[in-house]
C-alpha cells in the first residue's frame, strides 16, 4: 500500500512507519534535551491575588527567594478582588486552586468550615507568636483555637487625608479632630459655581455605587459614635449593634452632610481620584492613596491624621482589617509554600511591601524610619498615635452579605429627601436596616441576643 | 401506511448518529446545567459548605419576602418592556425609511449596526463617561439647549432609564436589520396592488407591510425580551466604583442572582431565582406568541 496515491513521490508503508518513528524519537529526544538543558525548577508554586497592585511586590520577592532557592519558582496570577473571591471559591473546593492565595477572612472562614484549609504547622504557629505581630493581629487568624494563614498587610486602617493648601486658604489652622469640627471645616471648604453646582466637596464620603465598601465607610462614622454593625454575645452568637443612638447618629451625619450642610454630593467626583485631582479637600482612605498621589499628583501638599473622634475627649478609632496569605489545604507543595511565605513576610519584605504598594505591613518589628523620612504621610498608618482604639472586622461567613445588603440601603437613604430634618424617619430607616442584618445572621445560624 | 425501507432506516439512523456529538455537547453545556439548577433550587446549597441540606420549596418561599428580589423583578420588567417597546418603535420606521432607494442607505445601516457588534464592557464604560454628570458629553449637549445637567447615573430615579437608553441604542441596529430583511422580502406586487387601490402610505404600511412582517416582528419581540431579561454586564459595570449608579436603583434579576451565587455563595437560593427568571421569560414569550398569532387567526 502506498501512502501517496496522487502522483507524487511514492512512499511505501514500511518506509512511512520508519520515518514516523524516527520523527517521534527525534521529537522526544529534543524535548528531553530541552528539559535537561533548561534546568526547570523542581517546585513550581502558584500564587493567586485579588490585589493586582501586589503583583510587582510578589514577583520581586519571588526573584529574591529564587536566589537562595533556585529549585522553586513562583507564578503569580491576579484579578480584581471580587473575581479572586469567586475563582477561589470555585477552584479550592474542586482541588484546582493555587498553592498560595491572599484573601479576606470572609472567604477563608468558609474554607475552614469546609475543611479546605489546614491549621498552620507548629513551626508556623511559633513564627506567628514570635513577637513579630501584635497579639491582636495573631488572634485574628485563630478560629476555634487553631491558627490559619499568616498576616500579610492591613486591608483597611483608613485615616483622614486632607489637602493642606485648601485648609490654609479656608483659614483652617489644623485638620478637624472631631466630627462636629469636620462638618464646620467641610462647609468652609466646599465650593459651588455661579449656578449653585458643587465644584469641590468639603469631604468625599462614599455615597453611591454598590458593594460592601459603602458599609465599611459607614462604619468610619458609626464606630466613633459608639456603635458597630454587629456585636458578639456571651454565648458566641451575634446581633446588630446599630439600631441605637449611635446608628441613628451615624446615618444622621451622612444625611446632614449631603442634604442639610451640602458638604458632599453624589454627583461630583469622589474617592481617591477626587482627592488626587483636588476636587475634594478631605478623604477617609487607606495608605494606598499615598502611592496614587505620588504617581498622579506628586506636588499635592497633603497630610494624613486619624479619622476624627465623635466628640472632643473621646477616643480615635481605627479599623484593623488584617489581610492574610494562606497555603491551600489541597496543595501538593505545602512545605515549600510555607517556607516561601516565611520569606515573604520577613521584615525586609515588610518594608518593601509598603514602599512598593502603599499597603501597610502588619509586622510591628519593622524599622520604618527610612520610609518615613522619605514619605512622612505613612506615619499614621505604620505607627498610629497612642490612644487609638482599634476595631476589627468580624470573621464571619455572613459578613460580606451583611455589609453589601446594608450598603444598598445606605445609598438610598443618604439621598432620600424624606430623611432630611426627620429624626423619626432616620430611626425607622436604621431599624429596617438592622432587622435585615439580624435576618442574615438568623439564616446563617449566627443570631443570638444572650 | 408505507413502512420505511431498510435504506431509509439506515439513512435516518445515520442522520441521528451524526447529530449525537452536537446533541451531547448541547446537553452537557446547556441541558445539564439547567437541570442541575432546578435541582439545586431545592437545596440550601452553599458553594463551600460541606452540609447542603434539602429544603424543599423554602428558597422559593423566601424569595416572596426578599425585597431585593422583588425590586429586581420590577426593575427588570420595566427595563425589558421599555427596551423592547422603544427599540421596536424606533427601529421599524427607520427600517422603512432605509429600505427605500436613498443614497448612503448601506452606510447608515452599518452605522446603526455598529453598537450591536461592540463588546458590552467597553461600551458600558464609554456610556458611563457619556452619562457623567460633570464631564459627560450628554449633559454638555443638553447644556447647549439650556437644559441643566442631569445626574444620569447617580440619581435613583433616573439610573434605570439611563440603562434603558443605552440598551435601546445597543439593540436598535439588530432589530433594524431584521426588519429591513423582512420588508425587502415583501413581494412588490402586494404594494403595487395597494397603490392601484388608492391606498395611502399609512394604509400600505398598516394593511400590507405590517401583517407581512408579523413573523419578523414576533422574532424581534421574543429575542429582545429574552435578551433584556438577561441584562447584567452593563448593570455590573455601571454600579462599580464610587461614581456610579446606586446598587438598588438598577438591581436586575441576573445581577441579584450573581450576587447571591458568587458574592454570598447561596447557590441554591440563586438557582431558585434563576428558575423563576426562566419561567418569567417563557411566560412572556408565550404571551407574545399568542398575541401575534392570535391576530393572524
Amino acid at each position: 500500500m502506498s501512502i501517496n496515491g496522487h502522483g507524487g513521490a511514492r512512499v511505501d508503508r514500511r518506509t512511512f512507519l520508519k520515518l514516523a518513528a524516527g520523527a517521534g524519537l527525534a521529537t522526544a529526544g529534543g524535548l528531553g534535551f530541552e528539559s535537561a538543558s533548561s534546568a526547570a525548577p523542581a517546585v513550581s508554586l502558584s500564587l493567586w491575588t485579588g490585589y493586582p497592585e501586589l503583583v510587582p511586590f510578589y514577583k520581586a520577592v519571588a526573584t529574591d527567594y529564587a536566589k537562595t532557592h533556585p529549585s522553586v519558582a513562583v507564578a503569580v496570577f491576579s484579578t480584581s478582588l471580587r473575581e479572586a473571591e469567586t475563582k477561589l471559591s470555585a477552584a479550592v473546593p474542586t482541588g484546582t486552586g493555587p498553592d498560595i492565595y491572599d484573601i479576606g477572612t470572609n472567604i477563608t472562614v468558609k474554607f475552614i468550615d469546609g475543611g479546605l484549609l489546614d491549621p498552620n504547622p507548629p513551626d508556623i504557629v511559633r513564627y506567628m507568636k514570635s513577637g513579630a505581630w501584635d497579639s491582636s493581629v495573631v488572634e485574628f487568624f485563630a478560629v476555634g483555637g487553631k491558627y490559619y494563614g499568616l498576616p500579610l498587610q492591613d486591608g483597611s486602617r483608613a485615616s483622614m487625608f486632607y489637602n493642606k493648601t485648601m485648609l490654609k486658604e479656608a483659614g483652617i489652622a489644623a485638620p478637624p479632630s472631631t466630627y462636629p469640627a469636620l462638618i464646620d471645616a467641610a462647609r468652609k471648604l466646599t465650593k459651588f459655581d455661579s449656578t449653585g453646582k458643587m465644584t469641590r466637596s468639603g469631604v468625599s464620603l462614599r455615597l453611591s455605587g454598590q458593594g460592601s465598601g459603602i458599609a465599611e465607610k459607614f462604619r468610619f462614622v458609626l464606630e466613633p459614635a459608639g456603635g458597630s454593625l454587629i456585636v458578639k454575645t456571651k454565648s458566641g452568637k451575634y446581633h446588630n449593634n446599630y439600631d441605637n443612638a449611635a446608628g441613628r447618629a451615624a446615618l444622621q451625619f451622612y444625611v446632614d452632610a449631603v442634604q442639610k450642610y451640602k458638604i458632599d454630593d453624589p454627583k461630583i467626583p469622589h474617592d481617591a481620584d477626587a482627592f488626587v485631582a483636588e476636587t475634594t479637600a478631605i478623604l477617609f482612605r487607606e495608605a494606598w492613596v499615598i502611592g496614587e498621589i505620588q504617581q498622579k499628583n506628586p506636588k499635592l501638599d497633603y497630610g494624613v491624621v486619624p479619622i476624627p473622634r465623635w466628640r472632643a475627649g473621646g477616643p480615635y478609632k481605627m479599623l484593623l482589617q488584617p489581610w492574610g496569605i494562606y497555603v491551600n489545604g489541597k496543595s501538593s507543595n505545602k512545605s515549600a509554600s510555607w517556607d516561601f511565605l516565611k520569606f515573604l513576610t520577613s521584615p525586609q519584605n515588610a518594608v518593601r511591601l509598603t514602599s512598593m504598594t502603599g499597603w501597610v505591613s502588619e509586622r510591628r518589628d519593622v524599622d520604618w524610619k527610612p520610609l518615613l523620612a522619605q514619605t512622612p504621610q505613612f506615619a499614621v498608618f505604620v505607627s498610629p498615635p497612642k490612644g487609638v482604639v482599634f476595631y476589627v472586622e468580624p470573621v464571619l461567613s455572613a459578613w460580606d452579605e451583611i455589609e453589601t445588603k446594608l450598603a444598598d440601603r445606605l445609598t438610598d437613604a443618604y439621598v432620600d429627601p424624606s430623611l432630611n430634618n426627620n429624626p423619626a424617619k432616620v430611626a425607622a430607616t436604621i431599624h429596617t436596616m438592622a432587622e435585615e442584618t439580624d435576618s442574615i445572621l438568623k439564616t446563617a445560624g449566627l443570631y443570638g441576643m444572650a | 401506511m408505507v413502512w420505511p425501507s431498510r435504506r431509509q432506516w439506515r439513512l435516518t439512523g445515520f442522520c441521528y448518529a451524526a447529530l449525537i456529538p452536537i446533541l451531547a455537547l448541547f446537553a452537557y453545556i446547556r441541558g445539564f446545567p439547567i437541570a442541575w439548577s432546578v435541582i439545586l433550587s431545592f437545596y440550601q446549597w452553599n458553594l463551600v459548605d460541606l452540609h447542603k441540606p434539602f429544603v424543599g420549596l423554602a428558597n422559593y418561599i423566601a424569595l416572596t419576602h426578599d425585597g431585593n428580589f422583588l425590586t429586581a423583578i420590577v426593575n427588570t420588567t420595566v427595563y425589558s418592556l421599555a427596551s423592547v417597546v422603544f427599540s421596536t418603535i424606533v427601529s421599524l420606521p427607520l427600517a422603512l425609511f432605509l429600505s427605500g432607494t436613498m443614497r448612503l442607505a448601506v452606510l447608515y445601516q452599518a452605522i446603526y449596526f455598529l453598537p450591536v457588534i461592540t463588546p458590552m464592557v467597553p461600551m458600558a464604560i464609554a456610556w458611563k463617561w457619556i452619562y457623567d454628570y460633570n464631564y459627560g458629553i450628554l449633559n454638555y449637549a443638553l447644556s447647549l439647549v439650556g437644559i441643566k445637567p442631569i445626574p444620569w447615573l447617580t440619581s435613583s430615579r433616573i439610573a434605570l432609564w439611563a440603562l434603558i437608553i443605552m440598551n435601546v441604542w445597543k439593540i436598535l441596529g439588530y432589530n433594524l436589520i431584521l426588519f429591513l430583511v423582512g420588508i425587502r422580502n415583501i413581494p412588490v406586487v402586494y404594494l403595487e396592488a395597494a397603490d392601484l387601490d388608492g391606498a395611502t402610505s399609512w394604509q400600505r404600511f398598516r394593511f400590507v407591510t405590517l401583517p407581512l412582517l408579523k413573523s419578523i416582528l414576533l422574532y424581534v419581540l421574543v429575542t429582545a425580551t429574552i435578551n433584556s431579561y438577561n441584562v447584567f454586564t452593563q448593570v455590573y459595570v455601571m454600579t462599580l466604583g464610587s461614581q456610579s449608579a446606586p446598587g438598588n436603583a438598577v438591581r436586575v434579576l441576573v445581577y441579584d442572582i450573581y450576587q447571591n451565587a458568587f458574592a454570598y455563595f447561596h447557590m441554591g437560593y440563586a438557582s431558585a431565582e434563576a428558575v423563576i427568571l426562566t419561567l418569567i421569560v417563557i411566560g412572556v414569550t408565550l404571551i407574545q406568541f399568542g398575541a401575534v398569532r392570535g391576530e393572524e387567526a
